[in-house]
């Protein structure tokens, strides 16, 4: 019998539970894990990287060098293509002054297993810098992840870090997302997360901004819908430390049944005079108007509601 | 001329108060069929119990016919299935859908569907195919960009809430042309509206006052009455027949 190459099964997990399949059929992958195994390693321009397995997941470290400019996401894939208790992976990120470069980075737990994921990751993002994270979830409907990951970012001197989290299919599981930012002057840190909660699903987020330096800007953008029994809450809190600096909290929940639970906790407050911080907290079913509307275009009702979901997960 | 919409003696009360006190209007097939009246006269009622919005499904007393068969009590879905459509006075806003997506999705059961053209139209270019129709469009484009979803579309019957509100002057003409085109494509229009300019497109016109019809016939003639001898509009609605 012909030995099976490791990747093809891991491929194959995990383009049934959604990977789109051209990331594995044109090697995109500059780092890929399954549970604490490094599958592909494979360098990005600029981009200096150390990555340790340990009993239980992997550490990594990641240096971009200053006025590193990449058009490409580097690719990253932390997963888990067979059951296995836990996951731990630890990072942390330094993007150094004036680079821009964007992480793309792929949650993979496969159908059916069940696992408890920690993360922890530190982001520094250097004077005038961009760095874009996108932490992209795929899970199958039969998943059950415990998820806890823990962000702590600081951004430079008109540097700009998004860092969006996003869980793009599947079931969430029980998840537990916290990410800080302190921001320096004329920096901007933008946190976005998206995120469908089915069944018995937990889903708690939680986004802490300082701004610290003068004129840093901050946004914390969340969309939950949450179906079945559900539970959501969203913790949004912005400090306006520093003069002239300017945040905005925009939280919208949608539910959808009748035993869901979802909170969400805006919190601004501001130490200076001449910050300003503003928010926006909506908790409510789907706008009527907009699925009349596209059942009177011929969808049905639930075709209308995905695509209003997926409208607002996008 | 054979009916495509026949509305028979309807009547609804919202929270108690009549709205429509007995509403008789039938609507050809083919035509663009005008309706007139004031502020508050009931027109955005028929429309929305005509396309059961609102919770609006069923008159009080009364039947809503389209082509033989009774709407009374059909969902929206249904209704649209059969080929009604509504185009809002105040359009609905999309998070994270383009205006390319919408048109699309209107257009799904029409195999002749072009979306350029669709918005060329009404009056947009291409370049709006990307834009979201959410917010950042203007109270105008997004009027458009709802008429361009009845063209992509292509229903028997489309009903337009004030299709005209929110254009600016200069581009009446292209609304009333792009009316006329969705009727050479085979789809009845039954349009409410406030302006002459529009209301004289129209093969025939209605007027409503006070959840009743006036009067149905040439809309010069209904446009006429409209202006100078609609007491009751007048007293409800002073600026509307040239007053103030
Ligand atoms: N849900 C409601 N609850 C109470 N009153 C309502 C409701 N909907 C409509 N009405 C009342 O019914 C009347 C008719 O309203 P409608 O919106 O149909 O008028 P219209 O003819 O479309 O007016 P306009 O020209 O201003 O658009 C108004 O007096 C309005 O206040
Ligand atoms: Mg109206």
């Amino acid at each position: 019998m012909a030995v099976r190459n490791p990747l093809d099964l891991i491929a194959e997990r995990f383009v049934q539970i959604g990977l789109p399949e051209e990331l594995f059929k044109k090697n995109k992958f500059n780092l890929l894990v399954d549970r604490n195994r490094v599958v592909v390693r494979y360098p990005a321009p600029g981009v200096r990287s150390e990555v340790v397995e340990t009993p239980t997941g992997v550490k990594t470290k990641v240096y971009v060098e200053p006025g590193t400019k990449l058009e490409e996401p580097v690719t990253l894939c932390f997963g888990a293509a067979e059951a296995t208790e836990v996951q731990t992976t630890e990072g942390e990120i330094v993007v150094g002054e004036g680079a821009d470069v964007k992480f793309r980075v792929y949650g993979a737990m496969a159908e059916g297993i069940k696992l408890k994921h920690k993360n922890k990751l530190k982001v520094r993002v250097e004077r005038n810098a961009r760095f874009e994270f996108l932490d992209l979830h795929y899970n199958g409907e039969e998943t059950f992840v415990e998820l806890e990951t823990e962000t702590e970012a600081y951004v430079g001197e008109n540097a700009y870090f998004r860092s969006l989290f996003k869980q793009t299919k599947g079931r969430a599981g029980k998840v537990r997302i916290v990410l800080k930012a302190e921001v320096g002057r004329k920096g901007v840190a933008v946190f976005e997360t998206k995120m469908i909660g089915k069944k018995d699903d937990e889903i708690y987020v939680e986004d802490v901004i300082h701004l610290n330096g003068e004129e840093a800007r901050g946004i914390s953008k969340s969309r939950i819908i949450a179906v079945d029994k559900t539970k959501a809450t969203f913790v949004g809190e912005t400090y306006g430390n520093a003069p002239k600096c300017r945040g905005h909290i925009d939280c919208s929940e949608v539910i959808r049944g009748k035993e869901v639970t979802v909170k969400a906790v805006p919190v601004v407050v501001v130490n200076d005079e001449t910050a300003k911080v503003t928010h926006e907290a909506a908790i409510g079913s789907i706008d009527k108007k907009q699925l009349e509307t596209l059942m009177a275009r011929g969808l049905t009702e639930d075709e209308a509601v995905d695509v209003i979901v997926q409208g607002m997960l996008r | 001329m054979v009916p495509i919409l026949t509305i028979n003696d309807v009547k609804l009360s919202i929270d108690g108060k009549p709205i429509l006190k007995g509403v008789n209007l039938i609507v050809n097939e083919g035509e663009i069929h005008a309706i007139l009246g004031p502020n508050g006269a009931g027109k955005s009622t028929l429309a929305a119990l005509l396309m059961g919005i609102n919770d609006l499904k069923s008159p009080d007393e009364g039947e809503l016919i389209f082509r033989d068969k009774l709407l009374n009590g059909l969902s929206i879905y249904e209704r649209a299935k059969l080929g009604l459509t509504l185009a809002w006075q105040e359009p609905a806003r999309f998070e994270g859908i383009t205006v390319e997506e919408y048109l699309r999705l209107s257009g799904r059961n029409n195999p002749d569907l072009n979306v350029e053209e669709c918005l060329t139209l009404v009056g947009l270019d291409c370049s709006y195919l990307f834009r979201f129709v959410d917010d950042t469009l203007s109270g105008g484009e997004r009027k458009r960009v709802e008429l361009a979803s009845i063209l992509a579309m292509r229903p028997k019957l489309a009903i337009l809430d004030e299709p005209d509100s929110g254009i600016d002057f200069a581009s009446m003409e292209d609304i009333a042309n792009m009316i006329r085109t969705m009727r050479d494509r085979g789809t009845t229009v039954l349009m409410i509206t406030h302006r002459e300019e529009i209301a004289e497109i129209a093969d025939r016109a209605t007027l409503m006052c006070d959840g009743q019809v006036v009067q149905t016939g040439n809309p010069k003639e209904v446009g006429e009455k409209f202006k100078n001898s609609c007491v009751r509009c007048e007293v409800r609605n002073p600026e509307l027949v040239g007053g103030e």
